[in-house]
């Protein structure tokens, strides 16, 4: 047992710290509320001091696979507030390709990923509440798939390459490789202003070898792509909260009221306190899953652990900063507000506590 | 694709490592020996549920012959020094069991005797500990003084070749069959509060000790124990005049630790989940087919899976020889108070067999669950309130200002 970080973990927070400070200051991130949220040069700086190889094994350029180090920039992204969403790319597309893929394109994709290069995937689907079976379909005909349905909550899907697309068919699940011009692609407005889109197949036609697997292993790649893709944005929760919780010990330690500051007041103190636990825990579990997922593809109760933490810690450190700050919480000239409105996003994206309360007390009786 | 021992992988590790895992299997294959049909009916008497009885006597004389008290010791005091990870994995293993294993005196007041006792208690308190033999209880709250416990008011007056004891304590648990109180008195009347204490082996045997019982709502008994002109020679002294109050604090880290150990909710949780999988409720439906079971099943999962890592990490954060204030309050608050809400989420899938406390063929595991529920509350006010350790949070870990 070791739950100490190694030194170049910490090497890696804190030299991502200085980038991030420097490059989402308050006027910055103001310009993204408005526009396309996506830092075009906040990315080509992390990719030219290699941050988006964190987790990507040395042959691919990375710096070895840990899923751990994916999770510290992810946290720190999530700190940050960063005007990046990325879990798509580095996340769904390279950790999974570079986990179920043996062809030498698919693999090379990685490498264009840790250098900038934007992919993404598309999983999620409207109503869908069990992403492992897509209703999106493909026909398989020869050499040939033609896939039909409709994806959501696509990041990035306007600015990738290629997006990574999972479908049901007569061999099962399949991960799917598509060029994005064949795909119709529009874009949402969300809560958080996150670039997130809509796409859209219409029978559309690409021939297997956009299939990233090997055989029969579509729906393994899909519950592992599923399972990281928690486990990440739990670690983006992480950062978060992680603020969030930081904003309410420094506001409340110099906001004075009846002449002295209201984190003197227990009733203030302790509704941190609770928000510092919810947040050690989400620590915690995200690490045990992070590790985990390391030595073991399949780690499906973990990484749900992880995401039902998130989804709640979310919520109420949420809620908690808002009340603690007054007024100054849904003020737009104050940072509060952003972190408020991506940990919403945090919360619901690929499984909310209840929905995954409800998938855990599944696999826990599954014995029987 | 890659294979799993290609992976590679960094030294982290969030699961027992093999020695560790090793130890634990070896502490269960023991305890399960220990735990005698005869220990587990003498248990299950409410005069018993803490110990005392014969057959727990036995059990404790052939665990200090087998090794197994001390642990925490060093070498050269008898012990076995084993690590924080160890002790922690021993407890949990002894508290799965449900044996109602005296670590204060074995692993508290005994390491603090053997270190800073007279000659007299290293040889003839500190060796019987080792041996299972001796019994404590804590002299520690008297009716005035609870969480503001350096307030203390029971007296030891310097005589010429001892001191004269006078005062009252509050919960003194085991006090009914425990051979010596680890008393906390005053000693100087003029310092701080916390300056003035100082630690004494005081006898339960003596004339002017005597006892009241108090009957708590969980059923296990604790007392009401007064001190009336009890002397006891210089060498019932430990440590220095006055400095009791480092012997309190300590351990308080380990104590604490402890008192939330994840082995007995996560026993518990297994047990109601083999239940609910076993128990028909109509036709071919079981219990853990409803909807609802599965989710209160699922929360207290993903609470104890928390809890089990909180616990993990600041144990090894002992290890390393660090202390971490916040997380340590951290631990005793989370824990204490999921307890609560575990033991209310398990009671639900039982639903009213809960209820039923003989133990017929309906009840074998809820008969425990209906004791449980009735002994959470202790944790949350007992071992530290966890209003004065949300304060610690708050100015240890949030470094938010002292609150008042």
């Amino acid at each position: 047992m070791d739950f100490s970080e190694l030194s170049h973990q910490s090497e890696i927070r804190d030299s991502l710290d200085k980038i991030l400070v420097e490059q989402c200051t308050p006027e910055k991130l103001k310009e993204f509320d408005v526009a396309f949220k996506h830092d075009e040069s906040l990315l080509s700086l992390l990719a030219s001091n290699g941050y988006l190889g964190l987790g990507v094994n040395e042959e691919h350029g990375g710096s070895g696979e840990n899923l751990y180090d994916l999770g510290i920039l992810f946290e720190r992204l999530g700190f940050h507030a960063a005007p990046l969403s990325l879990v798509g790319c580095l996340v769904d597309v390279a950790q999974t390709i570079q986990k179920f893929s043996e062809n030498k394109a698919h693999l090379n994709l990685i490498g264009a990923i840790v250098g900038g290069e934007i992919h993404t995937s598309a999983i999620l689907e409207p109503l869908n509440q069990e992403p492992e079976s897509p209703m999106t379909r493909a026909e398989i005909n020869g050499d040939q798939l033609i896939i039909s349905g409709s994806k959501y909550l696509s990041e990035m899907a306007s600015k990738a390459k290629s997006i990574l697309i999972s479908v049901n068919s007569d061999e099962g699940v399949l991960l799917v490789l598509v060029d994005s011009n064949a795909l119709e692609i529009s874009e949402l407005s969300t809560t958080a202003n996150s670039p997130s889109f809509k796409v859209d197949l219409d029978a559309v036609s690409i021939d297997r070898s956009a299939i990233i697997h090997s055989r029969g292993k579509g729906l393994e790649a899909l519950r592992y792509l599923l399972q990281i893709n928690m486990v990440m944005r739990s670690y983006l929760a992480l950062g978060v909260t992680e603020k969030m919780t930081a904003l309410i010990a420094s506001y409340t330690s110099e906001r004075e009221q009846f002449g002295r500051v209201i984190g003197s007041f227990q009733a203030v103190s302790h509704r941190a306190a609770d928000c510092f636990i919810d947040l050690e825990c989400l620590r915690l579990v995200n690490q045990q899953a992070a590790v985990n997922l390391n030595t073991n593809l399949d780690c499906e109760n973990d990484a749900l652990v992880s995401k039902i933490w998130a989804g709640n810690a979310c919520h109420r450190i949420s809620y908690s900063a808002q009340h603690l700050h007054g007024g100054m919480g849904v003020d737009k000239d104050y940072v509060l507000w952003r972190y408020c409105l991506l940990a919403k996003e945090c919360e619901l994206i690929n499984g909310s506590a209840s929905q995954n309360i409800d998938r855990l007390g599944l696999n826990l009786t599954a014995n029987q | 694709m890659r294979i799993q021992d290609e992976i590679l992988v960094g030294e982290m590790l969030v699961q027992l490592n093999p020695k560790q895992a090793k130890l634990k299997a070896e502490l269960q294959e023991y305890f399960e020996g220990v735990m005698t049909t005869e220990l587990k009916a003498e248990l299950n008497n409410p005069n018993h549920f803490e110990g005392g009885g014969p057959e727990f006597k036995k059990a404790m004389c052939t665990m200090g012959a087998d090794g197994w008290i001390g642990l925490s010791w060093k070498k050269e005091l008898g012990g076995k020094e084993l690590s924080p990870m160890e002790q922690y994995i021993f407890v949990e293993t002894v508290m799965r069991t449900g044996f109602p294993f005296p670590f204060l005196t074995t692993e508290s007041v005994g390491p603090m005797i053997a270190e800073h006792g007279s000659d007299w208690a290293k040889e003839e308190i500190a060796t019987k500990i080792l041996r299972g033999e001796l019994i404590f209880g804590i002299g520690y709250s008297e009716p005035n003084s609870g969480t503001d416990l350096a307030s203390l008011q029971t007296k030891a007056i310097k005589e010429a070749d001892g001191y004269l004891i006078n005062g009252q304590k509050m919960w003194t648990s085991l006090a009914n069959f425990s051979d010596y109180i680890w008393l906390a008195a005053r000693t100087d009347f003029e310092a701080k509060n916390h300056k003035g204490i100082s630690m004494f082996i005081v006898p339960t045997d003596d004339l002017g000790f005597s006892m009241t019982a108090i009957n708590t709502l969980g059923d296990v008994r604790t007392n009401a124990t007064f001190y009336d002109n009890i002397r006891v020679p210089d060498s019932n002294l430990v440590g220095e005049l006055n400095q009791g109050w480092s012997l309190i604090t300590s351990q308080l880290n380990l104590e604490r630790l402890a008192l939330v150990n994840h082995g007995p909710v996560e026993e518990l949780y297994r047990n109601v989940l083999k239940l609910a999988e076993t128990t028909r409720i109509s036709g071919d439906q079981y219990l853990a087919d409803l909807s609802w079971v599965k989710h209160n099943l699922a929360q207290v999962y993903a609470g104890v899976e928390a809890l089990k890592l909180i616990c993990w990490k600041q144990t090894s954060i002992m290890q390393s020889g660090q202390l971490n204030m916040a997380e340590a309050s951290v631990a005793k608050v989370y824990g204490s108070e999921f307890f609560i809400e575990a033991y209310r989420l398990l009671m639900e899938i039982m639903g009213e067999l809960s209820l039923l406390k003989n133990d017929s063929e309906l009840c074998v595991l809820n008969a425990k669950l209906e004791r449980m529920y009735r002994t959470a509350s202790i944790l949350t006010f007992g071992g530290g309130t966890n209003e004065v350790q949300r304060d610690i949070i708050a100015m240890a870990g949030l470094l938010m200002p002292r609150t008042r």
